[in-house]
């Protein structure tokens, strides 16, 4: 018996000390990339200057002088984003609330895993389909080129939706039986009840899957790199279907050439996407907050 | 009990409600559906109807070789990314990036697409009839046309004998005294059998009189880094040289021209490739062998009834100055 408890001890402890590595291993790769980019990226915004850095709208890494404003490519991200949000939160909340409260069993058999299979896609295949299908769609239906700010959108609308719609439709079956009992109780219809009951209390879970989509949309890169056409515009040419230079974009076209402070300004931009990320998961956090007061 | 019968009756009208919904949303979702596949063939038709009446209207001013190419629409200028080899090269050619004393402008026109790979310019060029784009003369296929720059044809032959302008050199670098196995590779690439490869691929050798090459017998490891465009090239020669001299092998890395050069000049790759001329001080330190002359070429949609551009216009496309086909012809 001791030696039987003895043994299952040790083996907690091993376990423990497992579980315990697995748990590091992330807070080192965070701390690790934290630290590349800080150690990087700010050095490089003190030769360019904060404010030359970011309030500039001229990028011109191989002129002399050279010049590295991305302000451009901020407000770029920020439209393309915006635009994914637009198309794509409206189209997956009502997706999710059909999935979970009006669809038909047989038909959320096909429904459900294609929402799936959306997700497993990879992004360079959304990237040749924008330049393929929806750029000549664009460039026929709306002029332009083709390569814009609205194509990027579409694409990155398309591509939040499974975030948008797996994570609304969970919160929105999580709702409380008793809450669609009792608006039915006080003789609601099922669309009121489901409008408005069951949505504003799954808001906080919806929400969610907004920021999420956001953070998928503001960080995506090899789709956009092939829609958006990568022209940088200063502020006062941006338009919906002119092409626009994400920041992702810019690091992507221009590492694999870079050199020197050209490089350095690269990761920089990095610091900057770093920065939008932190800032979106502190939103989450507070929302999470709120909710658990709640 | 009144009440009660009446809230049973409600009940009973929500469930046949429910029933209704469900097939409503049903209906809804398939109308939608379809009203969307719809809504993209309308609009397309409804794009080449105006099209087609301007043709007709017009008949004289455009081209009867293009019956759908309106030429009054804003051109779509494609360029590379800031840091490719062929657009540093291309831009100096057609005087697109300006030397101004100390200062070095690309003017490149605002809104140009910018694409970090031959391949989708190649692709964007191909999809709008209204595109302008330049690749390497190696990459032209039938996707797309080269059209003749100041009315030369832009082929091999063209380029070597020097009518064809739009041209730069392909490099390998070493770094100081080059080991035995290095020069003898670097001598066969400038070999008769290495310029055949060479023109094989529709780059122009440069070497003037190549001579034989015999095995030599070596073996080893040469490590070679660099430029996207000169590597289908020196994978053809590594290919041909490994069957000459099968004890040798080959790292490679393709990662760009700065990048092999650095690589060079720090020592961590034998060989560097490079798709532009050195800058000074990298040429003080390096040995500098032309591989080959790459032309390049200036590619623009099949559907375009121009085929030959001025490099006065090449620029003014460029650089903004003239922003449709109308002007150009």
């Amino acid at each position: 018996m001791i030696t039987n408890n003895r043994q299952s001890k040790s083996n907690e402890t091993l376990m423990q000390a497992v579980f315990f590595m697995s748990a590091l291993i992330s807070v080192i790769a965070v701390l690790a990339i934290c630290l590349f980019l800080l150690m990087r990226g700010i050095p490089a915004i003190g030769e360019i200057g904060f404010l030359d850095f970011i309030f500039s709208e001229k990028w011109g890494p191989t002129n002399t002088p050279a010049s590295y404003g991305i302000l451009s490519m901020i407000v770029g991200s920020i439209y393309v984003t915006a635009g994914a949000i637009v198309i794509g939160v409206p189209i997956g909340l009502l997706c999710a609330i059909f999935l979970a409260e009006f669809c038909p069993e047989r038909l959320y058999k096909i429904v459900k895993p294609a929402v799936n299979l959306l997700a497993g896609i990879p992004s360079i295949i959304f990237g040749f389909f924008g330049m393929e299908i929806i750029v000549p769609f664009v460039r026929e239906a709306y002029g332009g080129n083709g390569f814009s700010i609205m194509s990027s959108s579409i694409i990155l609308g398309i591509m939040i939706l499974p975030t948008i719609i797996s994570i609304s439709e969970s919160s929105i079956r999580a709702v409380p039986e008793s809450y669609k009992e009792g608006s039915y109780g006080v003789g609601a219809t099922k669309e009121e009840t489901v409008f408005k009951v069951v949505v504003p209390a799954a808001k906080s879970g919806i929400f969610t899957s907004i920021i999420l989509g956001i953070g998928r949309a503001i960080g995506e890169t090899m789709a956009v790199v092939m829609v958006a056409g990568n022209a940088v515009m200063p502020l006062s040419k941006i338009k919906l279907l002119k092409p626009i230079r994400t920041l992702t974009t810019n690091i992507v076209m221009e590492m694999s050439y870079a050199s020197g402070l050209h490089e350095e300004s690269l990761i920089a931009t990095g610091v900057v996407l770093f920065v939008f990320i932190i800032i979106l998961n502190t939103a989450l956090s507070l929302i999470k907050a709120r909710t658990n007061r709640n | 009990m009144d009440k009660i019968n009446n809230l049973n009756y409600e009940f009973k009208g929500e469930t046949i409600k429910m029933k209704k919904t469900k097939k409503l949303v049903g209906i809804i979702t398939l109308v939608l559906m379809l009203s969307f596949v719809l809504m993209g063939c309308t609009q397309t038709d409804n794009k080449e109807t105006p099209n087609n009446t301007e043709n007709q209207n017009t008949p004289n001013n455009t081209n009867t070789e293009a019956p759908n190419f309106d030429s009054k629409k804003d051109i779509t200028v494609v360029a590379r990314d800031s840091a490719s080899g062929t657009r540093g090269a291309f831009h100096e050619i057609m005087k697109i990036k300006v030397k101004e004393g100390d200062t070095e402008v690309d003017k490149l026109v605002v809104g140009a697409l910018e694409f970090d790979g031959t391949d989708k310019v190649i692709t964007a060029v191909e999809g709008d009839k209204y595109a302008i784009g330049y690749i390497s003369l190696g990459s032209v296929s039938n996707r797309i046309t080269a059209a003749k720059v100041d009315g030369v044809e832009p082929t091999v032959a063209n380029v070597i004998s020097g009518d064809y302008t739009v041209s730069r050199p392909f490099l390998l670098v070493t770094k100081g005294e080059e080991s035995e196995l290095v020069k003898d590779f670097i001598e066969f690439t400038q070999s008769k059998q290495g310029q055949d490869i060479t023109n094989e691929m529709k780059f122009v050798g440069a070497a003037e009189s190549p001579a034989e090459y015999a095995a030599s017998g070596l073996s080893g490891t040469i490590k070679v880094a660099g430029s996207t465009s000169v590597t289908p090239l020196m994978e053809k020669l590594q290919e041909a040289y490994t069957a000459l001299n099968p004890g040798v092998t080959f790292e490679m890395q393709s990662n760009g021209s700065s990048q092999g050069i650095k690589a060079a000049m720090d020592g961590s790759y034998d060989i560097g490739m490079s798709s532009r001329e050195l800058k000074d001080e990298e040429a003080s330190e390096l040995n500098r062998h032309v591989l080959a002359i790459d032309g390049i070429a200036v590619i623009i949609n099949n559907e375009n009834p121009v085929n030959d551009l001025s490099s006065e216009n090449i620029t003014d496309i460029y650089t903004g100055e003239k922003t449709t086909w109308a002007e150009v012809q």
